[in-house]
């Protein structure tokens, strides 16, 4: 779990990770991080750098990634949820650009999503079209991009489409979905207790699939 | 407000000389309203604030009290009135900031925000922006930190169309034995961590301690500027030092700037200090030495460090980045004695600096309260159908998605219930074990203060205790926040001093401790001078031992149940309903009834303890028929209910059961299998309660026996319910 100064889901994460996962995990500082040493990465969510210049723009130029890009070169696994799937789109990792709300409003709520293509560290255990809930947090989450990433792993918004990003898209993978990219929370959604009357925990099946890839592959 | 000629010369005594620039100027910030309490500290008094689960009561930045053992919980209340009305945005954000840093200074790790905000009305272009601008500085800094905005109120009335009431407040919580409350002594070190001293802010605690003229924009260097990014990094690295126990004693370097920090720590002491001034960070060259110490530069803490911890805690501050400096030590003779170029600049004694004089000013009833009628007149209504869409209308009723959407209430992790979910928020504490938690919530209704000062004040204690009940906590302790108008005005400050009384009665009545709180004076609107609707608001805190045990308040079960709790009297005066139907704010507001919420409180938490209670809601604006579309709506479901079942007293007419705003109500609904169970227990404990119907359908029924009153369907109850708000600010 790398974390930036203004990240701010960074324990969140590390929290679901050994509770629920049951895998280890460690809060590293962004100046800390070298690669080669994990099994896998999180970018967590927050406003690295205060969302200066623009969402992730920052954090995504820093030295830390350059080394986050090492790992994904040696299949190294990495999530980016909210401001870590603005920095990986940022950094050109995952393709595309993620704008201000339609709104022009920070949205927090929960939403139901469909999960397309799965395949990967973080998909291994979905069906293609399983819908699931969980909230999402952001100013900056529209995702823009102009052709439809067809081949890829895809989150899509399901009834609703919150933000106006283009094609439904909540989240997006690379084609072997070693890397991934959301803008809801699958940490906020990983246990019972905090999920609404109406809903279900989503995020579950991202926890689940990836100790699952990290125990015996994807 | 400027010093007196009297405390001129009061100060010319304390020091046997004329006093220096410099220290004229900390004179000015410590003595100003904001920051001394002089002109309400006698009142004040008047609160109970102790209990054996106060571990510290007011004085310090913040209080703090006991739960489940090993812990403390740690919160209080501030407003940004002044700052708000002048620059929204930057008002509301540094607002937040300024509370964090409080619940910080005790080593508590801040786990929620509550924002209590007073607006003017979204359809006047002005107030439009400043709702707009509150709403947006309070997501942006309190999203950017990390602190999750979990729960709070609003009010609409047009007395705030210039000038909004913006109260915040912040729930931290540390291990007792982490708790950073050590005696500070001669020798230790003084640090400046964070953010540079500029010259934003500058006065900003003597700005907010007089009216603001209409020529208030010129006063916009005296509202600080924001910067989360620096905030997120001082909660990080404090709570890094906290654990690591390195730091002392705390301060935040808050209204009065570097000057109140200092003659409140040594003052509280009996200690003195030596202060290097240019060692300080500064983020402007050229800044006078009174500059630099009323400066209210955002995001700066004070800490005090034994000399041989230094730098293990510089190592800390360094590692995120921040800046600090040791700006000088603690000494035992009393003295402040502030050097700049190799000049002493001040030298004053701590104690007489810290605490001016009382000031008792003359009290006076307004005419205006005089000559308000307290005889209601109120029409025949035939449509209540009607009358119920106007009141479940009301902005004041509506759901506040459009604000609290804009809040990041998750992050964290631990909001079990969420904002619009239940009539309080419940966060679970990870710290304390799996299922521990706390239920939090803020309350307020200036219709009623304005009204009935006394009264209004005290309904408000009442309606926080109920909130908390509701959702199966038992409530510790409250804050308060007394917005009043100019306390030179005797018509205005006899409204606060009444304020003050009807908290300390009913607080002492429920047993709740005032463990802190804060006043702001000078609320008065730019264009004419005249108070804006002062108002009391109360947040409060309480236990939950099981968190999976907590209630919202939407239907869940179709057969189920719904018991109304408590005695509706004929209480119609200052309700929403003859508000939105008859444009009165006339009449005896409803009678705060202490014994009645002790037992019917009791009685609902034991239902919900015993797992009886599936929803809980309490009564309050809008009354039964509020609360139960309310209850509708979020759990998309139908009622029949019937208003011969209500246990009333001298009600004659049918809108009066249903819009009633009688204290001490809860509407509950009861599993089908515990209902002859819920009523037994109800004859035990002598509570009054009605069976009012059964949850089943899709459409909200009220009746009198066999009358029919109102037939509306659920869709157009949620249409109107939830997306009112959205077309009044949006347009």
């Amino acid at each position: 779990m790398i974390r930036f100064p203004g990240s701010n889901a960074d324990l969140d994460v590390v929290w679901v990770i050994r509770k629920v996962a049951g895998v280890n995990a460690s809060l590293v500082w962004h100046k800390e991080f070298r690669h080669g040493i994990y099994d896998a990465i999180v970018l967590p969510g927050g406003f690295s750098y205060g969302d200066w210049l623009r969402a992730g723009a920052i954090a995504a130029r820093s030295e830390v990634m350059d080394e986050v890009g090492e790992d994904v070169l040696n299949g190294v696994p990495v999530l980016g949820i909210c401001n870590g799937f603005q920095i990986l789109v940022e950094s050109g990792i995952l393709p595309g650009a993620l704008l201000p709300n339609t709104s022009g409003r920070f949205i927090c709520g929960w939403v139901k999503l469909r999960l397309l293509n799965p395949r990967g560290p973080w998909l291994k255990l979905a069906q293609h079209g399983l819908v699931v809930d969980m909230p999402i947090a952001h100013g900056e989450g529209r995702y823009y991009v102009d052709e439809e990433p067809i081949n890829r792993p895809m989150i899509k918004y399901f009834d609703t489409n919150p933000n106006g990003s283009s094609y439904d898209i909540a989240g997006v993978a690379s084609e072997s979905g070693l890397v991934l990219g959301l803008m809801p929370h699958p940490e906020r959604a990983a246990e019972q207790i905090l999920v609404p009357d109406d809903r279900t925990p989503g995020g579950l099946i991202i926890w689940r699939s990836i100790a699952s890839a990290l125990k015996e592959g994807w | 407000m400027p010093l007196t000629t009297e405390e001129l010369s009061e100060i010319k005594m304390i020091l046997g000389r004329e006093p220096t620039r410099a220290e004229l100027s900390m004179f000015e910030a410590q003595w100003s309203e904001h920051c001394s309490y002089k002109s309400s500290r006698y009142y004040l008094r008047l609160l109970p604030t102790t209990n054996s689960n106060v571990l510290i009561g007011p004085g310090r930045d913040a209080p703090a009290v006991k739960a489940f053992d090993r812990f403390a919980l740690v919160f209080k209340i501030e407003s940004h009135n002044h700052p708000s009305a002048v620059d929204p945005y930057n008002g509301a954000a540094t607002g937040i900031g300024g509370i964090v840093r409080d619940i910080m200074t005790l080593g508590a790790k801040p786990i929620a925000l509550l924002d209590l905000l007073f607006l003017g009305e979204p359809s006047n272009q002005y107030a439009n922006w400043l709702i707009r601008g509150v709403v947006k500085g309070i997501s942006d800094y309190g999203n950017r930190i990390g602190v999750p905005v979990v729960a709070g109120m609003i009010w609409f009335d047009k007395s705030y169309n210039t000038y909004p009431l913006v109260n915040v407040a912040c729930v931290g919580i540390v291990e007792v034995s982490k708790l950073v409350n050590s005696v500070p002594e001669a020798g230790d070190l003084i640090v400046v961590a964070g953010n540079s001293t500029g010259r934003d802010g500058i006065f900003g605690s003597s700005f907010a301690s007089k009216s603001l003229g209409s020529d208030e924009l010129s006063n916009i260097s005296a509202v600080q500027v924001g910067n989360p990014l620096m905030e997120k990094l001082l909660i990080d690295a404090i709570t890094e030092a906290t654990e690591l126990g390195l730091i002392k004693y705390m301060k935040d370097l808050g209204g009065g700037g570097l000057a109140t920090a200092l003659s409140e720590l040594a003052a509280d002491h009996n200690l003195g200090a030596v202060v290097i001034l240019d060692s300080l960070h500064l983020r402007e060259g050229n800044m006078s030495p009174e500059e630099i110490l009323v400066s209210e530069s955002q995001e700066r803490m004070m800490l005090i460090v034994a000399s041989d911890r230094l730098n293990d805690l510089g190592a800390v501050l360094k590692r995120y980045d921040l800046e600090y400096s040791v700006i000088g030590y603690l000494s035992s003779d009393g003295l402040i004695k502030v050097y700049y170029r190799g000049e002493l600049v001040a030298n004053v004694p701590a104690k007489e600096l810290a605490k001016p004089r009382i000031r008792l000013w003359d009290i006076e009833i307004p005419e205006e309260y005089r000559s308000l009628g307290r005889e209601l007149r109120i029409p025949e209504v035939n449509d209540l159908s009607h009358a119920l869409r106007k009141v479940l209308s009301s902005p004041n009723v509506v759901s506040k998605e459009w604000v609290y959407s804009q809040y990041d209430y998750e992050v964290g992790i631990r909001t079990v219930i969420k904002p619009g979910a239940g009539d309080a928020a419940v966060l679970r504490l990870m710290e304390v074990s799996e299922y521990a938690g706390i239920a939090v919530k803020g309350d307020g209704n200036p219709r009623y203060v304005y009204l009935n000062p006394f009264m209004g004040a005290a309904n408000a204690v009442g309606e926080c205790y109920r909130n908390l009940i509701s959702v199966g906590s038992k409530p510790v302790a409250i804050v308060d926040e007394l917005n009043a108008g100019n306390p030179e005005k005797p018509t205005h400050y006899w409204y606060f001093t009444q304020m003050v009384k009807g908290v300390a009665w009913m607080a002492q009545e429920l047993k709740l401790p005032v463990v802190g709180g804060k006043v702001s004076f000078y609320n008065e609107d730019l264009s004419n001078g005249s108070q804006v609707r002062p108002v009391t608001t109360i947040v409060g805190v309480g236990l939950i031992d099981d968190v999976r045990k907590s209630v919202t308040y939407s239907l869940k079960n179709d057969g189920d149940y719904v018991i109304v709790v408590g005695v509706t009297c004929p209480e119609l005066g200052g309700s929403e309903y003859i508000y939105r139907c008859f444009g009165l704010e006339a009449g005896e507001i409803p009678l705060p009834r202490p014994s009645s919420e002790i037992l019917n409180g009791t009685y609902v938490s034991k239902l919900i303890d015993l797992g009886y209670a599936l929803a809980v809601h309490d009564v309050d604006v809008g009354g039964i028929a509020a609360a139960i579309s309310e209850m509708c709506v979020k759990g998309m479901k139908g009622v029949m209910i019937d208003l011969s079942k209500v246990p009333a007293r001298g009600c004659s007419r049918f809108d009066e059961i249903m819009f009633s705003e009688s204290q001490a109500r809860y509407l509950v609904e009861v599993r089908r299998d515990c209902l002859g169970k819920a009523l037994e227990l109800a004859r035990d404990l002598n509570v009054e309660v009605g069976v009012l119907g059964e949850v089943h359908g899709d459409e909200l029924a009220i009746r009198y026996g066999d009358l029919d009153l109102v037939r509306v369907g659920i869709n157009e109850l949620r249409e109107i319910y939830d997306n009112t708000l959205e077309r009044l600010i949006e347009g």
